[in-house]
């Protein structure tokens, strides 16, 4: 699904956000991005979504080469994926249905298949019973979830979320997180950057770890996970 | 995208800036009245410069008392002179009449003949350009000649002087149709602000630019329609006003002129041409925008 060889992403000459970044992310697969705040998670994600272009290296995303996707085609190919952020993205002056449909208007979807697609994708993040509220009204577990039943409304072949509990505590925390793995397993590849060790530990599942910039080659989860586990020894 | 999606989405950026829109709406009718006005002057002196059937180059005003008859003969033997034409008292009124009916009833009211006859003096085209001048000094002399006056000179300044007008009319609207574009412009600017966070969900979800940049192209070209109606409307209310103004005192020489509105095609493009200032104004300010990120 997601294919990156030897990226590169510098914001000008001094400033290196990526240096040779390589991985493989299969189809269907579940997967953490994590490590220290300015890692370069974000602009890896940015890359993934193309708001941003790399300054070298390739990155194939279900097989488009995306560093060359010229700029009328990058909507279409956004239409493929979902993107969940951590400040949720939704718009305050309308119903969380209302948002959901909006987006699908835009695409010139018909307004029943609006209406059916805006309604599945919340009952599969079970809001349907808030489709009226606005996002100021519901809490923070809710907007989240609503804003991912915005990214999954156009049934997208891949999830891309950028600290979707970085404004969440524990417990809503890992309700987002089952709700990650339920839309997982009906198929959709997950790709989910955050620096929450603990949820990443509890989930399981294969974890990239960065670091300035560079992928490391250790699991940041299981190094957490290990040092708990350690004895205490008084000195 | 479907156009339920546009018209609400472009009525929503209506509502959002609601002064702003009041203003640039206001801008736009500004913009358009004034030279709407400039049109409606330029058209009506125009009417009456267009008004004779042929170019006439001198005027001869007859002693009621003479035979018009004789004197006309004598000016026709001129070898420069194509056409002559006598005017009695009572074809000059019933001409007026035609030409201004709102004001030719209040003549009738007059005891007398309002208008003395005269003779209409057509010349040659081959006739030289001071023709005019020297068969008006000759007829001066002539008995029953009370008056004679050469029109060629008249002619040419009132069409020069409305040309003038419908120049003025013109550079005004257009410098006034650039001012009401920037308006526009700021308006769609201030409303894309507003709107910034929406642009940036629709960008993420697969929006085109099209799709994004449609609402505001629409609701832009709105504005620019409804300043040009408003202009329209309020051109109509002046036209209006200075009829009922002038039917209670009729003044000597507006009185003569201010007769009819602007022809509904030149009327229509008033808000055809709005709705395009305010197009354009819209792809000014969105053209600055970033169009993938």
């Amino acid at each position: 699904m997601i294919q990156v060889f030897r990226l590169c992403k510098d914001y000008g000459p001094f400033r290196h956000a990526l240096s040779d970044v390589s991985f493989n992310v299969a189809r269907g697969e579940f997967v953490f991005l994590t490590g220290p705040s300015g890692a370069g998670k974000s602009t890896l994600l940015k890359l993934l979504f193309r708001e941003e272009l790399p300054s070298s290296g390739q990155i194939l995303v279900n097989g488009r080469n995306i560093a060359v996707l010229p700029d009328s085609q990058v909507p279409y190919f956004r239409r493929t994926l979902g993107v969940v952020f951590q400040d949720f993205k939704l718009i305050a002056r309308k119903t969380i249905f209302e948002n959901l449909s909006f987006v699908q208007s835009v695409l010139g979807l018909s307004h029943a298949e609006q209406k059916r697609r805006a309604y599945q994708a919340l009952k599969r993040v079970g809001l349907h019973h808030r489709m009226n509220s606005h996002p100021g009204e519901l809490s923070g577990g809710e907007q989240q979830r609503a804003a991912i039943a915005l990214a999954i409304v156009n049934e997208p072949v891949l999830l891309l979320a950028d600290e979707p509990t970085g404004n969440l505590d524990p417990v809503l925390s890992e309700e987002i997180m089952k709700l990650f793995a339920e839309i997982n397993i009906r198929g959709t590849t997950v790709f989910v950057a955050t620096h929450d060790i603990e949820l990443i530990r509890r989930m399981g599942k294969r974890v990239l770890t960065i670091e300035k910039g560079q992928l490391r080659d250790r699991d940041l989860a299981r190094e957490v996970m290990l040092a708990r586990e350690a004895p205490f020894l008084p000195g | 995208m479907n156009s339920r999606y546009l018209f609400g989405e472009a009525w929503a950026i209506a509502k959002s800036g609601p002064r702003h829109t009041a203003i640039a709406v206001a801008l736009i009718a500004l913009a358009f009245y004034v030279p709407g006005l400039f049109a409606l002057v330029a058209r009506n002196l125009g009417r009456l410069a267009g008004s004779a059937r042929q170019p006439v180059a001198a005027i001869l005003t007859i002693d009621p008392a003479a035979d018009a008859r004789a004197v006309a003969d004598r000016v026709a033997q001129d070898p420069r002179v194509a056409r002559v034409t006598i005017v009695p008292s009572a074809a000059a009124l019933e001409r007026f009449r035609r030409a201004y009916p709102d004001l030719g009833g209040a003549l009738s009211d007059l005891g007398e003949a309002p208008f003395p006859p005269t003779i209409e003096v057509m010349l040659r085209p081959t006739a030289p350009v001071r023709a005019s001048q020297e068969l008006v000094a000759a007829a001066r002399t002539w008995p029953g000649v009370d008056s004679a006056e050469s029109e060629e000179e008249f002619a040419k300044k009132f069409a020069d002087g409305v040309r003038l007008l419908r120049g003025a009319g013109l550079f005004l609207g257009g410098l006034l149709a650039f001012a009401a574009v920037l308006s526009v412009a700021s308006a769609v600017r201030l409303a894309l602000d507003l709107h910034r966070d929406e642009i940036d969900i629709m960008r993420r979800m697969g929006a085109t630019e099209a799709a994004i940049r449609a609402p505001f192209w629409l609701h832009a070209s709105f504005e620019g329609l409804a300043g040009g109606a408003f202009a329209l409307l309020l051109l109509y209310a002046t036209y209006r006003g200075a009829l009922y103004a002038l039917s209670r005192e009729t003044h000597p020489v507006l009185s003569l002129f201010w007769v009819g509105f602007l022809d509904l095609p030149t009327a229509l493009l008033l808000p055809a041409v709005g709705a395009v200032a305010g197009f354009a104004g819209s792809l000014l300010s969105l053209g600055k925008t970033r169009s993938t990120a």
